[in-house]
C-alpha cells in the first residue's frame, strides 16, 4: 500500500488494519509521533490526515492509503522550524517533552482552520493531555504563534 | 550574577519540538528480540505449576524465563522483598510470574498469552483495616502485615485536650494516585564486551544500577545503566518497573532485546500514591492557639515495600501540618496488602497529611468564630521553633512571610465575582492552605551528591568545562539549572559548559531526582567541584575535582517517640484557590490559584514557574478528577477513559506562581527545591474552597462531584435538623 508520508511516497506492507502509529513508527522509522494511551484519549500519536489532526494509534493504514500524511518530522521547511515549533521554543513550552509532538500537529491544525483562534477553539482543538501540566504556556505559545503567522 | 536567576532557555527544547529527542521506546532497533511479561492477574495466589511449553512451540519465540533464571530474585529501594519474576506465590494483580523473549513484539505478546499458570487463589487483603485486623491473611508469610508502625509523643496530649476550649475530631480518606508519566515505561538492554547495558528511563542511575547488578549478581561496575530522554517521572520511576525485566532477558540471552509496555501495563504494573486513612482530633484554646492533636493515620502500601516507611514518617511528621503545636500524639501505620504497591509520588505523604491537618485547622477557626487566617498566624512555625519529633526546625523557617504574600496577592488578585450567581446554580468559594514539605532525603537515609568538574585551561584563563554528574533529566530542567549553577560559579558563558549526566559509569552518583533535592543537592556538588578545580588550577595541579557533598546529618526517627531530626531543609508554601461549584450537580472548576513558595533562589525562574504550574495540574486531578478504583485487589480503571487525567479544560487561565527567595543557608546561592511543593496544600484548600461556597465538608479524595453533591445534601439535612431542634 501507498502512503504519501511528509510529501515523500512510500510503500508499505503492513496488515491494513495496523494503526497508523505503528507504520509511521515501525515501518517508516518516524519515531517523533508518540504512543501514549492507545485509545486516541492522549493525542500523544496526533498527526495530520489532508491536513486534519488524527490520532494515529487508532486509525487503521488501510484507512489513509493514497492520503498525505504530515508528522512532527514534517512541519519544518529545511533547517527552519515552524511558526508553532518556534513559539513553542520561545515560551519554553517543553518540560518532558512527550506529548509536545501531538500538541504541536494539534495546534498546526488548528491554526490552518483559524489563524487567529479564541481561547475557546483553543480548548475545542487541543484536547492532548500532558502530564507535565503545561497548559498555560501551550495557550501562550498558540497564541504567539498565530501572531506570527 | 548573570546566569544564575536568569531564565536561559532549555537546550533540550528543540530536540522535543522537532521528534528528534529519542525515549526509551524510540531506541528499538531492527533485529532486537523483544519481551513479553506474563502477568499474574490474580492479586493473592499461590503458583501450583507453570506450564511454557506452547509458547516455547510459537515460531519465533526464543525462550521464556522463569524465577529460576534470576540469580537474586529480589528487589527494592529500601528493602528488597519484591521477586522480578514470582516464584511460588502471587502477592498482587500486577506481578510478573513469567518473562518471554521472542523475535518481535507480536510473537512475544501471543507466546506469552500462551503460558498456562495453575493457580491456587487465596484469601485477598483489600484494605490496609482488613491488613491489621485481628487474624487477617499474610501478605508476606514470614512477617507481620503491618509494614511500619511509627509513633510520634510530644508533651502530655491529655493535658493538651484538657486545656483546650474547642475540640473537634474528623475523618478524612484519601485514594492512589497514577503518576501518568506519558511516556510508558520501556527500554533496551544490550551487552557492550563483558558489560551489561541499560537503556531506559529513570530517577536515580546508580540507584537501578546497585538494584540490577545485585539481581544478577554482577559487580556494579559490570552494570551501565543509561537515561534516554525521560517522558515524566513524578516518583513512578523511583522504583523498577519494567528495566530489571529487559535487563533479565538480555543478561541470559546475551543478545539484544527491547521491552515496550502499553498503558495498561504500565497503569497495573508500577507502583502508586498511597491511600490514607487519617483520623484526627485536635484542641484550640479561644485565643485560637492550638494544644493538641491526635492523629491516627494508617496507609495501605500495597503487596511490596517500595518506599512505605520513608513515606509513612513524612506523613506522620506532616500530620500537623507547618504549625507549633505543643501536644501532639501521632499514630502512623503502614500495612501490606493486595493492592498495587504505593510508593513515592510527588510531594510523598505530605498532600494526605496536609489535607487532614489544613482542614482542622480551618474547622477549628470556625468553631471557635475566629478567621482562619488569624488562626495560621496564631500557630504558624517560625524560627526556632521545635518539630514534634522534638528539635528545632533548620535555619531559615519562611512560612509566616510565605502565608502573608499569598494573602496580599489575594487581595489584589481575587476581586470576588461574587459568590452567588444569579439565577443560577453556581456558587463560588475560596479557600488558604499552608504546606511544608521537606526537600532531600530525612530519618538518616545516606544523603549525599558528588559531581566531577574538569576544566580546559590556558595559562591564562579557564576556556571551558566538563561538569560530570549523574541526575536525571524527568522533565524538570535540571540539567539547564546545574549548567547555569557550573557557568556562574566559574565565570563562564553558559555555552561553555559542557554537562555530562546521564551514564551511570561517565557520571558521578549525585542520588535520585526526587524529594526536590536535585538543584540543592545536585547543585551544591557542582558549585563545589567547580570551585576545587579552579583552586586546583590556581595552584598548578590538573584542573580537575570530583566533590561529594554531604548536607547536616539527620537521624532515624524513635520509633515509639519520634524523637529524631527528620531533615536538613523544607520548602514552605502557601495558596489561595477560588472554585466554582454547581449545587445541582456538584461539578467544581478551579477558577483561580495563587501559589507561593519560597524555593531560597529561583536558579532558573522561568523553570521554577514551569514546576508550580505544572505541579498545580497534577494537584487539581489529585484533587478533583483522578479515580483510580480497585476490587479485590484489581485496578478496574487501566485507561485514560476511565482514569481522568486534567487536560486545559480542567485547569484555570488564572494561575498566579508566585516566587519568594530567602535563601537556604545549605543550597547552592540560597536555592532550595520546590518540585513538590504545589501539590501538599492544593487539596486543603480546595475544600476549604468549597465549603466556602457550598457550607459542606468533603472530606474524601478525589472530591468527585458525587461525593460533593452528598456532601451538600448532608449539609443540608443537618441544618434542617438543627433548625428543627431550635423550633423544639
Amino acid at each position: 500500500m501507498k502512503l504519501t508520508v511528509n510529501q515523500r511516497s512510500v510503500t508499505v506492507d503492513d496488515a491494513p488494519d495496523t494503526p497508523l502509529l505503528w507504520v509511521l513508527r515501525d515501518t517508516v522509522g518516524l519515531t517523533g509521533t508518540k504512543f501514549g494511551c492507545g485509545i486516541a484519549q492522549c493525542g500523544a500519536c496526533t498527526v495530520l490526515v489532508d491536513g486534519e489532526p488524527l490520532r494515529s494509534c487508532s486509525v487503521p493504514v488501510a484507512s489513509v492509503a493514497g492520503k498525505h500524511i504530515t508528522t512532527i518530522e514534517g512541519i519544518a521547511h529545511g533547517g527552519t522550524l515552524s511558526n508553532v515549533q518556534q513559539a513553542w521554543v520561545d515560551v519554553e513550552v517543553p518540560q518532558c517533552g512527550y506529548c509536545q509532538s501531538g500538541m504541536i500537529m494539534a495546534t498546526t491544525a488548528l491554526l490552518k482552520k483559524h489563524s487567529h483562534p479564541t481561547d475557546t477553539q483553543i480548548d475545542e482543538a487541543l484536547t492532548n493531555i500532558c502530564r507535565c501540566g503545561t497548559y498555560d504556556r501551550i495557550r501562550v505559545a498558540v497564541k504567539k504563534a498565530a501572531g506570527a503567522a | 550574577m548573570k546566569i544564575v536567576g536568569a531564565s536561559i532557555p532549555r537546550p533540550d527544547a528543540l530536540g522535543k519540538v522537532t521528534g528528534a529527542a529519542q525515549y526509551p521506546a524510540d531506541l528499538v532497533r531492527p533485529g532486537m528480540l523483544h519481551a513479553a511479561a506474563v502477568w499474574a492477574h490474580h492479586a493473592h495466589a499461590r503458583i501450583l505449576s507453570i506450564d511454557t511449553s506452547a509458547a516455547r512451540a510459537l515460531p519465533g519465540v526464543r525462550t521464556v524465563l522463569l524465577a529460576v533464571d534470576v540469580p537474586y530474585n529480589r528487589f527494592g529501594l529500601i528493602e528488597a522483598d519484591q521477586p522480578l519474576l514470582c516464584d511460588d506465590m502471587v502477592r498482587f494483580y500486577g506481578d510478573r510470574v513469567a518473562l518471554v523473549v521472542a523475535e518481535n513484539a507480536a510473537i512475544a505478546r501471543a507466546a506469552a498469552d500462551l503460558v498456562r499458570v495453575e493457580y491456587e487463589d487465596l484469601p485477598i487483603v483489600s484494605s490496609a483495616q482488613q491488613a491489621i485486623a485481628p487474624g487477617a491473611p499474610r501478605v508476606h508469610e514470614d512477617r507481620s502485615n503491618v509494614l511500619l508502625h511509627q509513633k510520634i509523643r510530644r508533651g502530655d496530649i491529655e493535658a493538651g485536650f484538657a486545656a483546650a476550649d474547642v475540640v473537634l475530631e474528623g475523618r478524612f480518606t484519601t485514594s492512589w494516585q497514577e503518576h501518568a508519566y506519558l511516556q510508558p515505561d520501556a527500554g533496551i538492554s544490550y551487552w557492550e564486551g563483558d558489560k551489561l547495558v541499560l537503556e531506559t528511563a529513570g530517577q536515580w542511575l546508580h540507584e537501578d544500577q546497585r538494584q540490577i547488578a545485585a539481581m544478577f549478581e554482577m559487580p556494579e561496575e559490570r552494570i551501565v545503566i543509561r537515561y534516554a530522554k525521560i517522558g515524566g517521572a513524578f516518583g513512578g520511576r523511583e522504583d523498577l518497573s519494567l528495566p530489571p525485566l529487559v535487563a533479565l532477558a538480555a543478561w541470559k540471552l546475551r543478545e539484544p532485546v527491547a521491552m515496550v509496555w502499553n498503558r495498561e501495563e504500565s497503569i497495573v504494573g508500577h507502583h502508586k500514591r498511597h491511600p490514607f486513612t487519617i483520623t484526627m482530633k485536635w484542641g484550640a484554646k479561644r485565643d485560637g492557639s492550638i494544644v493538641a492533636a491526635q492523629i491516627e493515620s494508617i496507609a495501605d502500601g500495597g503487596a511490596y515495600a517500595s518506599t512505605s516507611a520513608e513515606v509513612l514518617k513524612c506523613a506522620a511528621i506532616f500530620a500537623i501540618g507547618p504549625y507549633s503545636i505543643p501536644n501532639v500524639a501521632t499514630d502512623a501505620i503502614v500495612a501490606y496488602t493486595n493492592n498495587v504497591p504505593s510508593g513515592a509520588f510527588r510531594g510523598f505523604g505530605a498532600p494526605q497529611a496536609h489535607f487532614a491537618a489544613e482542614t482542622m485547622v480551618t474547622r477549628l477557626a470556625h468553631e471557635l468564630g475566629l478567621d482562619p487566617t488569624d488562626v495560621r498566624r496564631k500557630n504558624l512555625y517560625k524560627e526556632g521553633d521545635l518539630e514534634s519529633t522534638g528539635k528545632p526546625l533548620p535555619a531559615g523557617v519562611s512560612v509566616r512571610q510565605v502565608f502573608e504574600r499569598c494573602l496580599e496577592e489575594k487581595a489584589v488578585r481575587f476581586k470576588s465575582d461574587g459568590r452567588v450567581t444569579p439565577g443560577s446554580s453556581l456558587r463560588r468559594g475560596v479557600g488558604l492552605a499552608c504546606g511544608i514539605k521537606n526537600v532531600g532525603y530525612s530519618f538518616g537515609f545516606p544523603e549525599q551528591a558528588t559531581a566531577t568538574v574538569e576544566l580546559e585551561v590556558t595559562p591564562a584563563e579557564i576556556r571551558s568545562a566538563t561538569v560530570r554528574v549523574g541526575a536525571a533529566e524527568v522533565g524538570q530542567g535540571v540539567h539547564l539549572v546545574l549548567r547555569q549553577i557550573a557557568a556562574e560559579t566559574l565565570g563562564l558563558p553558559f555555552e561553555a559548559v559542557r554537562m555530562i549526566t546521564d551514564d551511570s559509569s561517565q557520571a558521578p552518583n549525585a542520588g535520585s531526582v526526587s524529594a526536590s533535592r536535585m538543584t540543592l543537592m545536585g547543585g551544591r556538588a557542582v558549585a563545589e567541584a567547580a570551585n576545587a578545580a579552579r583552586g586546583s588550577w590556581v595552584y598548578g595541579d590538573p584542573p580537575r575535582a570530583t566533590v561529594q557533598y554531604i548536607p547536616p546529618r539527620t537521624t532515624p526517627l524513635d520509633l515509639e517517640t519520634g524523637a529524631g531530626v527528620p531533615n536538613y531543609c523544607y520548602g514552605y508554601s502557601a495558596q489561595a484557590v477560588e472554585v466554582e461549584v454547581d449545587m445541582r450537580t456538584g461539578v467544581t472548576r478551579v477558577a483561580r490559584i495563587i501559589s507561593v513558595h519560597d524555593v531560597g533562589r529561583a536558579i532558573n525562574r522561568q523553570q521554577v514557574e514551569g514546576q508550580i504550574e505544572g505541579c498545580l495540574a497534577q494537584a487539581v486531578g489529585y484533587t478533583l478528577t483522578e479515580n483510580l478504583l480497585t476490587r479485590d485487589g484489581k485496578i478496574l480503571t487501566p485507561y485514560f477513559s476511565t482514569y481522568l487525567l486534567p487536560t486545559t479544560l480542567d485547569m484555570p487561565t488564572e494561575v498566579y506562581p508566585i516566587i519568594l527567595e530567602s535563601a537556604d543557608p545549605n543550597g547552592p546561592f540560597g536555592a532550595r527545591g520546590v518540585a513538590e511543593m504545589p501539590l501538599v496544600p492544593f487539596a486543603a484548600a480546595v475544600a476549604a474552597a468549597i465549603f466556602d461556597a457550598t457550607g459542606a465538608w468533603v472530606t474524601d479524595l478525589p472530591m468527585t462531584p458525587e461525593r460533593i453533591l452528598a456532601a451538600i445534601d448532608e449539609s443540608r439535612r443537618r441544618s434542617a435538623a438543627s433548625a428543627a431542634a431550635l423550633i423544639v
